[in-house]
């Protein structure tokens, strides 16, 4: 016993450094299971208080920036809007085409199945490896884990870390995630970051005799968390694979991630149906 | 001021200089945004390379372990930082030990600085520790040694910047009028 507590003196410091080691691995390990833990991350209430006064302080630099942004996405959707609508509300004159009884029969009524919850950038990073985003927004708002984030021009990434007002996002520029994508022409496959430059990403699988052009736009597609039809990137250059005869197609990411201000959290009214009709599937299957 | 006191203030200081600061400016060389790697200069080690010479092993163990949690918790990198904290934290009194020429207790109430070291020492031991600390942590965050030379190039680039980090915050929070000789 005597000799121990003396061992224990000797190398004391030396077991106190291979002790705080292994909690380092262990911690990193933990997180690198996507599981996650929540304190020692950008969401705990003192690193997100700090972020939150910086951005205070930050903000009034790029509303300039913002308003474009702001301004652009609401083109955009009162183009969609217009698709839809007969009423023009950019001309005072109302062009109303009326709906007969007879067009709501043969119409289904689709109810929205995505609710968008705006959120601010408070924290924003493109150069690591594995890039997080955190929002001042969390689950007071209603924002929970694996929930998808968008901005107005296209995709941004997935809640990986929620606490009572903040979350951090784990964005598209991570090797940790990959998000499943089609073309135009509805051919799909898959969309990863690898690693080297915010301004590209890299679409794979996709087979080689599909033709694709430079400029082509890749949208989400509805396998992915992620609501459908959203801009992913457009494509700055294809390249095949002899390995096995498909090509990769380097885009463009249309969101811009240096410059994030405002997010939108998409939350899928119908992911928890879907997801107990998926399991029960899977169950019986085995 | 008070030891304590002190070393406390400047870990404020040198965490928020990190992390609102620093980590927001991301560095290339040249202009080819692919080939060679992007990186941040990381100067928060340089809290642990200032804590006064005769501080115990397992004080230096703890703070920069607290040092690394509170830096991962602003990156969301949950240990890598405060893996290679760690590691420098144990290393620095062998460093200092063999660059100094007196036993590390007869420089009561010092710190380690270029004025109480000379120049060469100071440099050589905190070039050192910081390459190490980058090394750890690069490896760490690229978890692949499929491509060393990325690595080793994004190592030294950062390294060499957040030397420059170091000596310009030397020079400017260093008082100039010595009061002791």
């Amino acid at each position: 016993m005597r000799n121990f507590i003396l061992f224990i003196r000797r190398f004391f410091n030396l077991i106190l450094f291979l002790g705080l080691e292994v909690t380092c691995i262990v911690m990193i390990q933990r997180t690198n299971t996507l599981q996650g833990n929540d304190i020692i991350s950008s969401a705990n209430a003192v690193s997100g208080l700090v972020y939150k006064k910086q951005n205070d302080v930050v903000y009034y630099f790029g509303l300039r920036k913002m308003n474009d942004s702001l301004q652009r996405e609401n083109a955009r959707l009162r183009e969609m809007l217009a698709s839809y609508k007969s009423v023009d509300t950019l001309v005072d004159t109302l062009a109303l085409k009326k709906v007969g009884i007879a067009d709501t029969a043969k119409h289904i009524i689709r109810y929205a199945q995505y609710i968008y919850r705006a959120a601010r950038v408070i924290n924003n990073s493109t150069n690591s490896s594995d890039n997080y985003i955190t929002l001042n927004r969390g689950s007071a708002s209603g924002i929970r884990k694996n929930m998808a984030v968008v901005s107005g021009t296209g995709i941004v990434g997935r809640v990986e870390h929620v606490s009572a007002n903040f979350a951090s996002v784990l964005s598209v520029l991570s090797s940790k995630q990959k998000v499943s994508a089609k073309l135009r022409v509805g051919t799909n496959g898959f969309v990863l970051w690898e690693g080297k430059n915010a301004r590209v990403l890299t679409m794979v699988d996709v087979p080689q005799q599909v033709k694709v052009k430079r400029g082509d736009s890749v949208f989400t597609n509805s396998y992915s968390l992620f609501p459908p039809d959203i801009l992913i990137g457009t494509v700055i250059s294809t390249e095949v694979v002899k390995k096995n005869t498909m090509q990769r197609l380097y885009l463009k990411p249309s969101t811009d991630f240096a410059n994030l201000q405002y997010v939108y959290v998409a939350e899928n009214k119908m992911a928890v149906e879907q997801r107990a009709l998926e399991d029960s599937a899977s169950v019986k299957s085995k | 001021m008070n030891v304590y006191i002190k070393n406390i203030l400047r870990f404020c200081i040198i965490v928020l200089l990190q992390v609102l600061i620093l980590n927001n400016i991301t560095l290339r060389w040249w202009s080819d945004p692919g080939g060679f790697p992007v990186f941040i200069p990381l100067i928060y080690p340089l809290f642990l390379l200032l804590m006064p010479f005769d501080t115990p092993v397992w004080l230096l163990l703890i703070a920069g372990f607290v040092l690394g949690i509170t830096v991962d918790s602003f990156t969301n990198t949950a240990g890598m930082h405060a893996c290679a904290t760690v590691l420098i934290a144990y290393l620095r009194t062998n460093v200092l030990g063999a660059l100094l020429p007196r036993n590390l207790s007869e420089y009561e109430g010092l710190q380690p600085s270029i004025k109480n070291m000379g120049w060469m020492p100071f440099l050589v031991y905190s070039g050192f520790l910081l390459i190490l600390h980058h090394l750890l942590f690069f490896a760490l965050e690229l978890w692949n040694l499929s491509n060393l030379g990325h690595l080793l190039l994004k190592t030294m680039a950062s390294a060499a910047t957040s030397m420059l980090f170091v000596i310009v915050y030397l020079l400017l929070f260093t008082r100039q009028d010595t009061s002791r000789a």
